[in-house]
This record gives structure tokens, sequence and C-alpha cells, in this order.
């Protein structure tokens, strides 16, 4: 005789009850008189949880939950404690706590990126060409304005930028450079995936008597685009943003920022090695026009005081770039063999 | 372990003494359901993780204890899992957009600001309907116009306000949702006060204040822990220090404006000859527990949630009470038709939560 609230079909009523198993069947009681009678293979018996007594679903929509929280029915189905086990073996919580790391470090710095380079691979040249361009206007509307320089000036920047691409080889067509003014980048260079590369007014004219200098930052930019980052980029955030959605049951605000905060360091790291990959682009070019490390080591040199400038704000320590020193050190130790 | 039982159903009595929820779970219990969920569900490439849902709402809602009778969570992993692909299959799609093609990205994105009203609403329907106590399930009954004007039209109009209007805004949509949820075919009714969110947002927006201030003069005594860009390994100590205080500051905050106006929701919501609420929840001392919570999660590489989660449950528990009515043995469950569990999974992301606990 089993003790427990019997609850009604469709309604709140609840009554003080007994359960009563005879052979196949199994009967509720409520003042000795039965209430509720079924075979016990037309029940069904809730999923079990730890501390949760054990309740029986009747077909009408009746149910039994006995009062001790511990009660486990003699003829409940093999599979429905299986998972309360595994959750209180303490074997397998051991395991799951060394194995979850482990997993995790897998699944988000290992076969995330290698999904990455698959995705980047197999991308068309429509949709570099696209997101370029796109990414371009979205720029130039929030970040840009019309150049202050003088013809002069620019033009100095666009003989130097046709001169490099022409001796390198590369498509003019594809490869195009604009001067913009920018407070947002401030002296600044960036190339967007489809081969435009932008300057800012305030790092051409800081570099208007290095035009070395100058080429070694356009080639660190061509770099970034022959090495197509901003794509590898975009297909790592998608991929790691995905990997992150799927694994995300419901986990509250801090779960969110440490994983988060994760894929933040990886997207960082992924763009310092990004940056050390374009550093090595443009110094193997420079050797093949026939300049040395030492120009771009001085283009490097003349970013320095602005560097120190903004070194004020603590969160420069998040900033994308390898160090200044160590880029120019490693643009000085770059020497032809 | 053993709950207090009232007198039941079949011994009519009204009860005038109000019934304490009580949480019975234990957070060892907990922790072993939570680490092998992470780790069925890192296995299974996140499938799992609809199951995981299912049975961490499961254990939730069934320690819940409210007269002796214990709430059920009823969905099932399959609803959830079908939910749940479709949102990641959107997010899919929304995610390499917006990394290729960054215009129609944001094109999408405002396209989605129509969605979210109605993903709320069914995220709320289908959570009231697995939402069961004493056999009969709650429903939510919300429509799309009135969602749009609550959580589209009018913090898009604060805006222009300076943000002014934004706490009357939140008092809308609160009692948007709680006056449209329904306990079988019993309508829930609030009375709020938009007085009650300005001394909230206020003092929360106060503290907010002084704690930058103090944070931002202990920073300079420290003076300057020359941060110096050129020592940039991937991990530097700064991050260690900013995020646990953010998120142990953000908590406190949050929990000093939920327990306020949970205290105010509960304390004038009933159901008609059913049940009244009462919620005496301590707002310092809730800010407290989420903000150790916090600080213990991060401490603790994320090892501490199922006990601060379970912690912070069994405090909105213990600070609340319900009057049990008369009528409450007369309540009839009305059909439920079923419904899509894609949009709970979307609406997720909006956080809308509204259950006792």
């Amino acid at each position: 005789m089993i003790k427990g609230y019997f609850y009604l079909p469709n309604s709140s009523r609840v009554q003080q009850s007994y359960a009563r198993l005879s052979g196949e069947r199994i009967a509720i009681y409520v003042d000795d008189e039965c209430v509720c009678e079924s075979m016990q293979t037309a029940l069904n018996v809730a999923a079990h949880l730890p501390g949760q007594a054990s309740e029986l679903n009747f077909a009408d929509g009746a149910r039994f939950v006995p009062h001790d929280v511990a009660y486990r029915w003699p003829f409940q189905q093999r599979k429905s404690g299986l998972l309360a086990r595994l959750e209180s073996n303490l074997v397998l919580i051991l395991c799951a706590l060394f194995a979850t790391p482990v997993l995790l470090y897998a699944l988000l710095f290992k076969l995330v990126p290698s999904i990455a380079v698959t995705a980047v691979k197999a991308m068309p040249d429509v949709v570099v060409e696209q997101m370029g361009q796109q990414s371009m206007v979205l720029i130039e509307r929030t970040m840009l304005s019309p150049s202050e320089l003088s013809a002069q000036e620019q033009q100095a920047v666009f003989t130097l930028w046709h001169d490099t691409v022409s001796q390198l080889g590369l498509s003019a067509e594809r490869y195009r450079i604009d001067v913009y003014r920018s407070d947002h980048f401030g002296a600044n260079a960036f190339a967007l995936p489809h081969g435009q590369v932008v300057v800012t007014d305030e790092l051409a004219r800081r570099l208007a008597d290095h035009p070395d200098a100058l080429r070694a930052i356009l080639l660190h930019e061509i770099g970034h685009v022959e090495r197509m980052h901003s794509v590898r980029l975009a297909s790592q955030a998608a991929v790691a943003s995905i990997a992150i959605a799927m694994l995300l049951g419901d986990m509250d605000i801090v779960a969110e920022v440490v994983l988060g905060s994760g894929s933040a360091l990886m997207d960082l790291q992924f763009s310092q090695n990004m940056e050390w990959e374009a550093d090595n682009y443009a110094l193997m070019q420079l050797e093949r026009l026939g300049y040395s490390g030492e120009d771009f080591a001085q283009a490097l040199e003349s970013l320095v005081p602005l560097d120190e400038a903004q070194s004020q704000s603590w969160l420069k320590y998040l900033s994308t770039h390898p160090s200044l020193q160590e880029r120019i050190e490693h643009a000085r130790n770059h020497t032809t063999p | 372990m053993d709950s207090t039982s009232t007198p039941s159903a079949a011994e009519p009595g009204s009860q005038t003494a109000p019934s304490q929820l009580q949480f019975t779970g234990n957070a060892k219990e907990y922790f072993g359901i939570w680490i092998v969920n992470i780790l069925l569900t890192l296995l299974t490439l996140g499938i799992y993780s609809a199951w995981a849902t299912v049975r961490t709402r499961q254990y939730f809602y069934g320690h819940t204890v409210l007269d002796g009778h214990r709430f059920d969570y009823l969905a099932t992993p399959i609803q959830i899992l079908k939910g749940r692909l479709l949102a990641v299959g959107l997010f899919v799609i929304y995610s390499v957009v917006s990394g290729y093609f960054p215009l129609v990205g944001a094109m999408m994105a405002f396209a989605l600001v129509f969605l979210v009203p109605w993903m709320i609403n069914q995220g709320l329907k289908f959570s009231m309907r697995m939402t069961r106590y004493r056999n009969i399930r709650f429903a939510f009954k919300g429509n799309l116009g009135e969602a749009m004007v609550n959580f589209v039209v009018l913090p898009f109009v604060s805006i222009f306000t300076l943000y002014l209007l934004m706490p009357w805004v939140l008092k809308r949509i609160d009692a948007y949702i709680h006056s449209n949820i329904r306990y079988g075919d019993k309508p829930v009714q609030v009375q709020l006060e938009g007085k009650e969110y300005y001394v909230a947002a206020l003092l929360v927006i106060l503290l907010g204040i002084l704690v930058m201030m103090l944070l931002g003069l202990a920073f300079s005594l420290v003076g300057g822990i020359n941060i110096n860009p050129d020592e940039l390994g991937t991990v530097n100590f700064g991050v260690f220090l900013i995020v646990p205080l953010y998120l142990f500051v953000i908590s406190a905050l949050q929990g000093i404006y939920q327990a306020q106006i949970r205290n105010h929701i509960l304390n004038n919501a009933q159901i008609e000859d059913v049940a009244e609420f009462e919620s005496n929840l301590a707002p310092q001392r809730y800010a407290l527990i989420l903000a150790t919570n916090a600080a213990a999660i991060v401490l603790t590489a994320g090892l501490a949630f199922p006990w601060a989660k379970v912690r912070k449950v069994k405090a909105l528990a213990g600070a609340t009470q319900v009057m049990l009515l008369p009528g409450a043995d007369q309540v009839l469950d009305n059909a439920q038709q079923a419904d899509s569990s894609f949009a709970e999974e979307a609406a997720n992301v909006f956080d809308v939560d509204i259950s006792l606990t």
C-alpha cells in the first residue's frame, strides 16, 4: 500500500489516496473506495529525478504521486532510471569534470577553426566581392569622410600604389586604393577582402617623406587581402557563434560572458597571427622588389609616437596588433639569407 | 525532505494561513545533472541540449512545492529540439549573411525587430502551457497588437524622451505579461504602479553612478597599474580583474531592481478566488546573493554554477507565500491546442522570465 495524492483529470481537485499493486494491475483507493484501476502496462511512469517521487500517469489524464519522494515503482521501464543513475555516479561526474574543458577547447580552438578554413576554401569569388563592397559602404558611411589632402599629396599615394601593384604582378583592376579623412581610424590603413585598400589622410601625411615606409605598409595590407584574412575572420566568427549557440541550452548571463570572452580571445589570437602573416608577406615582397626590412621597421617607428599617445587608455591592452616594438625587431631581423 | 501537506481537497475546509513556497532541491543533486548535461551536450555537438533543458526544468519545477504539491514541466525534448534546430538554422543564416553581406545583415536585423513581439508571445504561450500545478496547466493569452505596442513601439518612443519613459514602459510590459496569464480558466489580475518602477530605476542608476565613481577613484589611487600594451600575451591580468568586478556590480544592481519589482508584482497580483501572492524579498539581501553567486561562478571557472542557481532559487522561493482561496479546488483545465516550440527557443533569446522561482 503506497500513500500519495490522486489528481483528477483536467481539474485542480486532489485527493488523499493510496495505491495497491496486485499482479499486473494497479488500483487507487480513496477512503477504501476504488477510484481508478489500470493495467501496469497502460501506465506511463514519469522520468526519474533525484529527490522527486516517481509519478504514475493514467490514460485519462489522472495522476498518482506517492508521498515518499524516494519511492520507485517495481514495474518501471529500465531506461527511465538510466539518466538518474548517470547523474549520481561519482566516477562519471569526475570524468565529466576533466573531459568538459578538454572537449570545449577541442571544439572552440580546433574544430571551429578547421571548419572555418574549409568554408574559406569553398568561398566563391562573388561572395568575397560582395562582402568587401558592402563592408566598404558601411564603413564609408559611418567612419570616413572625404580626404582633405591636396590633389598632389593624394597623387603621390596613387602613384606609389600603382607602381607597387604592377611590380608585384597583381591585378590593377582588383587592387584599388582610396584616401579618406577619418577621425575614427587616426593614422591607419586597412584592406577589405575584395582588394580595396584605404589609407587615411593622417597616415599619408605622416609618411609623405618616407615613400619606402608607406610602400611597406601598403604591402602589409595587400598581404591581408592575398591571405584572405577578412574572409577567414568572418568565417571564424560565424562558425564560432553557431557553435556557441548550439551549446548554450539555457545558461544565464554569467555563462554567456565567460563563453563570450572565450570566443573574443580566440578571435584575438586569430587576428594576431594574421598580423604576423601580413608582416611576413610584406617583408617577403619587399625583398623581391629590392628593398629591405629596414624600410618596414622605419615605417613602424613613425607610428610609435601615436601609439604612445593612445596607450593612456587602459582599454588599449586588448589592441589587436602585436606590439610595435616586436614588429620593428621582427622586420629588422628579417634579412636576406 | 518531507513537505508540509495540508488538508487536502477531499476534506473541504478553506485555508486561511498562507502557504510557503518551498524549493526542496539541493546543489549536490543538481551538480550531477548539470555536469552530465554539459558532457553529453558537448559529445553530441549540441543535440543533447534539448534533453538537458527538459531535465533541468523538470528538476527545478518538480522541486518547487506549494501546499504539498509540486509544479510540473511538461515539454518533451523533441519539441525543444525542433525549435532549437530551427532557431539555430535561422541564426546560421543570419551570422553567415551578416558576416559576408553586412548590408543584407543589417536589413535582416531590422526585419527581426518586427518578429520579436510575435516570438515573445509564442515563447510565453509555450512555456506557460508546459507548466502545470495540480493537473491544471497555465496559459498565456496575449495578442500580437498589444505585444507590438509594448515591446517595440513604446521602447522606441521612450528613446526620444531620453529614456525618461522607460520605467513606465517596463511597467506596461510587466502588466501585459502577467495580466495575460491564465491558470486553467482563471485569469491572473495585476494592479501595477509606475511609481514603483521609477523608484527602483532611480535607485539602481544612482547606485550605479556611485559605484562607478568609487571604482574610478580606487583605480586612480592604485595609480595606473600602468598596463603596457607591449606586454600583451593573449591573456592579461587586467581582464581577470575587470570582468569579475563588472559582473559583481552588475549582478548586485540587477538584484536590487529585480527584488523590488518582483515584490511589487506579486504583492499586487491575484487569481480571483484561487490565490493571492505575497513576496518579501529584501533587495539588499538578494543583491548580495546574486553578486556573490557571480563572483563564485567566475572564481571557480563555472563550477559553482549549480550551487549558485540552487541558492538563488531557494532565496526566491523562501520569500514567497501564496494564500490559497476556497476556489483553488474548482479550477478546470480548458482544452489546449498544440503550438510550436520554435518560437519559445527564439524567444529565449529575450529571456522573458516569469516563473515563480
